[in-house]
C-alpha cells in the first residue's frame, strides 16, 4: 500500500513533464513575445529553438521572464533587478498623472455640486479610495502587463479604437488606481483577458476565431440540428458531415441533401 | 557628411560583425540582440579602448529598442551577462589583470551611459563599489594599471557614485588615504596618482586651479 503511493507520484509527475515537453500549448502562438522576451516574428521556428536550446517550451513561463525562478532569485537579477526599478518609477508617475487627472474632473462637479445641491458626485470620492500601495500597484501592472503582452491584445487595439469601444462587448483595462480586493481585483483581470481572446490570431487547423461574431445563440442552434441526421442509415450521412449554414435558414443543409437522396431512391 | 556609425569605432571587429552592429543600433528587433551583447562585451574585455565607448554603443541599442518595440531584451541580456562576468572577477583578475581592468572600465561606463529616467540604474551601484574597493586592495595598488584604472573612473562617475552611497565612498577613501600613508612598495607614480584622486575629491569633484597647475602644467608645458 505504501509503496504505491510514490510510484503513482513519480507517474504523475513524470507524466506531466511529458506533457509540457509535448510541444507549444494552445496559446502559445498568441503571445507577443517568445521566453527571451524578444519578438516572435517567426513563432513556430521560434518554439523549435526554444524547445532544443532551454529544454521547455516557450509557453511554460509568462511572456517577459526570463525562466522558471523563484523570487529570490528574480530579484538579484541585475536585468530584473533594473526593470521593476523602471517600473516602480513608472508607477508613480501615472499615479501623479491620475490623481491630477481625477482633481481636473473634480473642479466642474463640485461647481455643479453648489448650485443645484445634489449629492455627492463620485469624483471626489476617487481620491479618498486611491489604491497607493506600492506592491500592490506593482502587481497590478504586472497582471496587466501580460495581458497587454499579447497578440489579440495588439490585433484589438488596432481594430477597435478607443472612441469606438462599447462598454460590456469590447474589453476595458481595469484601474488598477482604483481600490478592490484581491478577488475581485484578480476575477476583473481574469474577465478581461477571457474577453481579450475574442482576438486571438487564428491557429492553424484553420479554426478561424471570428472577431466579429463571438459564438452566438445561431450557431449553437444550427449545430444541434445537425446532431439527429446523424443517426440516420446510408452512406449519405457519412460523407456529408458538417455542412455550413451560409444564409442562416436555420435548416441544416445536409438534412436537405438526404431528402432528396432518399427521394431519388424511392423512385 | 561623416557617417555616425564611424565615432563608435567598429573598425576592429570583421566586417559581418560590423554589419550586425550597425543594423542593431537603427533596427533592433530584426537582429539576435543576445548575441549582440555578448560580442560587444567580449570586445569590451578585450579592449580598454573600446570599452570606454562601449557604453554609448550600448544607449544608443537600448533607445533604438525600447522606441522600435518597447522591449528590454538587449539591456537585460547585456546585465546579466555583466553579472556573471562580476561573480567571477576574483578569478578573471587572477588570469588576467588587462581583462579584469578592462571589465571595470566597461561596466563603469555603462553605469556612466545606461541611465534610466535620467537615474543611474540603482542595481550598479554597489557593484561598481565592489570593483573599486578591490582596486584600493594593497595587492592591487601595486599595479600602476590597476590604480590607473582607478583613478580614470572616479574621475568619470566618483560625483554619480558619492551621490548614490556616499558611506561607500567614505569607505573607498579611507582605503586610499591607508594606501597613500602607509603603504610600502608604491611607485611615485601610484603616489601621484592617490594624491591627486585625494585632493579630487576633498574639492568637490574637482580640482582647484593650483591643484591643476600643480598636477598637470607639466603635461602642457
Amino acid at each position: 500500500m505504501s509503496t504505491r503511493t510514490p510510484d503513482r507520484r513519480t507517474d504523475a509527475t513524470s507524466s506531466r513533464r511529458e506533457h509540457t515537453r509535448s510541444g507549444p500549448s494552445r496559446w502559445s502562438h498568441c503571445r507577443k513575445r517568445g521566453v527571451d522576451g524578444s519578438m516572435r516574428t517567426d513563432e513556430h521556428e521560434r518554439t523549435d529553438e526554444h524547445e532544443r536550446t532551454e529544454g521547455r517550451h516557450s509557453s511554460f513561463t509568462t511572456p517577459e521572464s526570463s525562466g522558471p525562478v523563484s523570487r529570490c532569485a528574480a530579484s538579484s537579477d541585475w536585468g530584473s533587478q533594473v526593470e521593476d526599478n523602471e517600473m516602480r518609477r513608472d508607477l508613480h508617475r501615472d499615479l501623479q498623472r491620475y490623481r491630477r487627472r481625477i482633481l481636473a474632473a473634480d473642479g466642474p462637479h463640485r461647481e455643479r455640486k453648489a448650485s443645484s445641491g445634489s449629492s455627492g458626485s463620485c469624483d471626489s470620492k476617487e481620491e479618498e479610495s486611491l489604491e497607493t500601495d506600492e506592491g500592490v500597484l506593482l502587481r497590478r501592472q504586472k497582471q496587466i502587463s501580460y495581458g497587454k503582452n499579447t497578440l489579440a491584445y495588439d490585433r484589438y487595439i488596432r481594430e477597435v479604437p478607443k472612441h469606438l469601444r462599447q462598454p460590456g462587448i469590447h474589453p476595458k483595462t481595469p484601474n488598477k488606481f482604483r481600490k478592490y480586493s484581491r478577488r475581485s481585483w484578480d476575477q476583473q483581470i481574469k474577465l478581461w483577458r477571457v474577453k481579450l481572446h475574442a482576438w486571438d490570431p487564428p491557429t492553424d487547423n484553420g479554426t478561424q476565431e471570428d472577431n466579429e461574431e463571438q459564438l452566438d445563440l445561431g450557431d449553437i442552434m444550427d449545430i444541434e440540428l445537425d446532431f439527429p441526421t446523424l443517426a440516420e442509415p446510408g452512406p449519405q450521412a457519412a460523407h456529408a458531415g458538417v455542412m455550413e449554414d451560409p444564409e442562416g435558414t436555420g435548416t441544416p443543409v445536409k438534412v436537405q441533401r438526404m431528402d432528396a437522396a432518399a427521394a431519388s431512391d424511392v423512385v | 557628411m561623416e557617417n555616425s556609425t564611424d565615432e563608435y569605432r567598429f573598425q576592429s571587429f570583421d566586417p559581418d560583425t560590423q554589419m550586425l552592429l550597425k543594423t542593431a543600433l537603427k533596427d533592433p528587433s530584426s537582429v539576435d540582440l543576445e548575441k549582440v551583447s555578448n560580442i560587444i562585451v567580449d570586445q569590451s574585455l578585450k579592449d580598454q579602448v573600446f570599452s570606454k565607448e562601449a557604453g554609448r554603443i550600448c544607449y544608443t541599442i537600448v533607445q533604438a529598442e525600447a522606441k522600435q518595440s518597447d522591449g528590454n531584451v538587449f539591456r537585460r541580456n547585456l546585465l546579466n551577462r555583466l553579472q556573471r562576468e562580476f561573480k567571477d572577477r576574483e578569478d578573471m583578475r587572477a588570469r588576467s589583470i588587462h581583462e579584469w581592468v578592462c571589465y571595470v572600465t566597461f561596466i563603469c561606463n555603462i553605469f556612466d551611459y545606461l541611465k534610466v529616467n535620467n537615474m543611474p540604474m540603482v542595481a550598479l551601484v554597489h557593484p561598481v563599489y565592489d570593483c573599486m574597493m578591490r582596486l584600493a586592495q594593497p595587492d592591487a595598488l601595486k599595479n600602476e594599471e590597476e590604480v590607473d584604472c582607478l583613478v580614470l573612473q572616479l574621475h568619470r562617475i566618483g560625483e554619480q557614485l558619492e551621490k548614490a552611497n556616499s558611506q561607500r565612498m567614505d569607505q573607498l577613501f579611507f582605503l586610499l588615504r591607508d594606501g597613500f600613508l602607509l603603504q610600502e612598495g608604491l611607485t611615485s607614480m601610484t603616489r601621484l596618482l592617490l594624491l591627486e584622486i585625494l585632493e579630487f575629491r576633498a574639492g568637490g569633484w574637482m580640482l582647484s586651479s593650483t591643484a591643476n597647475k600643480y598636477y598637470y602644467s607639466e603635461i602642457s608645458d
